[in-house]
């Protein structure tokens, strides 16, 4: 045969079939799913560190990998968590004196301090230590107000150290995110040439809600 | 090859809104058609195309092998000389390409011939490797057709699997794609390959071409100011390189697909230079800058801008007069002279036009458009085809 043998017709389809019954074996199976991952291999628990003082001081032996998960936690937060053009506009998100001036490679914004960092052990085959950062908000009109953020906005619960579960998302890569100079630098050829420049009108909007959506109050 | 009439799925049209296939008419005229197919035996796709298409792409590689390696080359392709550096690291790196068409003059008889390679934004995708594929499906289980019936058609799946393999060296990167603002047809063909990276379990963002922006630090960001590290674009290097963003493209560092060395094999120039490293290649056509005098060795040929794009600014010459010309945009950076080649005509004014895709260096699966037109442009209509016999 020289063609494709089979495709995945669900995926293709972008009008939602309302009379097409899904079959009830797949209900069973996701929720089959959904147990066995939440009494098994794919949650661990951590531990919220104020600092690094605070992980050294409660894990003497795991000195070491206290610092690297720490060094870790900041250079996540540096690359992925939130940033802001004034301090104003930081601190309506996340309370008076919590942010600071961050300048680095021809950056110039500010960010919410890192209130606190999750340590946790990886259940992978090296069985490494990681670190995220954590956040809090001061400003009682943040979602965030006394509770612990991620980066991408999952909140671990209130604004208190001590251990807790891991959410399966929290140690993947998370998005960079930097502060935007200008747009329109590409497709301004395309304007002058007639193929591109028909009408047609897309209605795909995908702006959609984006990681930063869930900061403001 | 043969030219077979049939009747249209009665429920084709509520299928296309069922699937988002939006452009199946255009500038309102029907592009999509399936009030007849064309046929090819088995022997013709294998031998005449597939084999053929096969190695085309590794000739097509050892020139671009030879135009990063060649300064008078590079100018020659009008690759801007700030990108020289840009360009050929893409190709030292090994960035991975993705998919190109080739498009073919062949008639049933002799050998398929090279018109040219659309090698970085190529269209006609979605059509091709799930819409007409889709068609035969529905024949065959309409019990129109038996199982013998079959189609040149791998392009789904070899999509796919390129993507699960580009996956494993960008693991748990966003792959943003893009197009431009206001063509449904563009929007299209991404959204069909956002759908072939997700089925191969990669993460993927939208972003419009004229949206993308210049992060600090040298980024560039999409409208969540989140930054773009791969990046899928339908839309050419030549603008790219030309354009006011393009002085931050080393820096920005994104994974391009198609990567910068395929600004190369979509250009026109390619085709000179093909038939001088593959002199009378059984599968290329006589072709030379159209500053070399051996032009005038050609009685009949046809004159193409480097860059162009839908048959634009095409002239057809023949004995010293143009008998066939169309307007366009383009032609500012010069121009090529290829031999003519006569497309396979049916029913009088149909001609038909065989696009070849290539996906991971391999054949991948073929599209028919034809155009009552001497110049395949972009109202030209895609019809399906069937292997028999």
């Amino acid at each position: 045969m020289k063609r494709t043998k089979s495709i995945n017709l669900d995926r293709m389809r972008k009008v939602a079939d309302r009379f097409r019954v899904k079959p009830i074996a797949l209900g069973i199976s996701a929720a089959t799913l959904v147990l066995s991952c939440s009494s098994g291999r794919g949650v661990n628990e951590g531990e919220i560190f104020a600092d690094l003082a605070a992980c050294k001081a409660q894990y003497p032996q795991l000195a070491q990998e206290c610092e690297n998960a720490y060094q870790q936690a900041l250079r996540v937060a540096e690359e992925s968590g939130p940033k802001y053009a004034s301090r104003s506009d930081c601190e309506i998100d996340f309370g008076a004196r919590q942010c600071m001036n961050y300048r680095h490679g021809g950056n110039d914004w500010f960010m919410p301090a890192m209130a606190g960092f999750l340590f946790a052990q990886l259940l992978d085959s090296d069985r490494h230590y990681r670190a995220v950062p954590l956040y809090t908000s001061y400003s009682s009109h943040s979602p965030y107000y006394y509770r612990w953020s991620t980066v991408d906005g999952y909140s671990y619960g209130n604004y208190r150290y001590g251990r807790v579960k891991v959410h399966r998302d929290t140690f993947k890569p998370k998005p960079k995110v930097t502060k935007t100079i200008k747009r329109g630098g590409f497709g301004s050829r395309v304007a002058a040439k007639s193929k591109w420049g028909g009408s047609g009108g897309s209605k795909w909007g995908s702006k959609g809600s984006g990681s930063r959506s869930g900061w403001g109050g | 090859m043969q030219r077979i009439k049939c009747r249209e799925r009665e429920n084709w049209r509520s299928l296309a809104d069922e699937y988002g296939f939006k452009f199946h008419t255009m500038y309102g005229e029907p592009y999509w058609c399936e009030d007849a197919y064309y046929q090819f035996t088995l022997r013709q796709i294998e031998d005449d195309i597939e084999d053929p298409s096969a190695e085309l792409q590794q000739m097509c590689l050892a020139a671009v092998e030879r135009v990063v390696n060649d300064e008078v080359l590079l100018s020659r392709f009008r690759i801007p000389e700030d990108y020289w550096d840009f360009v050929n690291d893409s190709w030292l790196r090994g960035d991975k390409s993705l998919y190109s068409r080739f498009d073919l003059a062949y008639t049933g008889k002799g050998p398929a011939k090279l018109l040219e390679n659309n090698a970085d934004t190529p269209t006609s995708l979605y059509e091709t490797g799930f819409w007409q594929w889709l068609w035969l499906e529905d024949k065959i289980n309409a019990n129109q057709w038996n199982e013998n019936v079959d189609q040149f058609n791998l392009l789904q799946e070899k999509l796919i699997d390129q993507f699960r393999d580009m996956r494993k060296f960008q693991e748990d990167i966003v792959l943003h794609f893009s197009c431009c603002k206001d063509t449904e047809e563009d929007r299209g063909t991404v959204q069909y390959l956002e759908d072939c990276a997700s089925e191969a379990g990669i993460k993927t963002k939208f972003v419009y071409i004229e949206d993308i922006g210049l992060g600090e630090g040298g980024f560039f960001t999409d409208l969540d100011d989140e930054v773009i590290e791969w990046a899928f674009k339908l839309y050419p290097w030549e603008f790219m390189l030309r354009e006011e963003f393009s002085l931050f493209l080393e820096e920005a560092d994104v994974n391009w697909i198609e990567p910068a060395w395929k600004s190369i094999l979509s250009n026109k120039a390619l085709l000179p230079l093909l038939w001088e490293m593959f002199p009378g290649h059984k599968n290329l056509l006589p072709a030379y800058f159209d500053d070399d005098e051996r032009v005038n060795s050609l009685e009949h040929y046809v004159k193409k801008p480097i860059f162009a794009r839908e048959g634009a600014n095409v002239s057809i010459v023949q004995n010293g007069q143009v008998i066939h010309h169309s307007e366009g945009p383009y032609g500012e950076e010069g121009f090529i002279v290829q031999a003519y080649s006569p497309l396979a005509i049916f029913d009088g004014d149909k001609h038909a036009l065989i696009g070849s895709w290539i996906v991971d260096d391999e054949p991948a699966g073929i599209s028919v458009r034809e155009d009552s037109n001497l110049i395949t442009q972009d109202l030209s209509r895609y019809l399906p085809h069937i292997i028999l016999g």
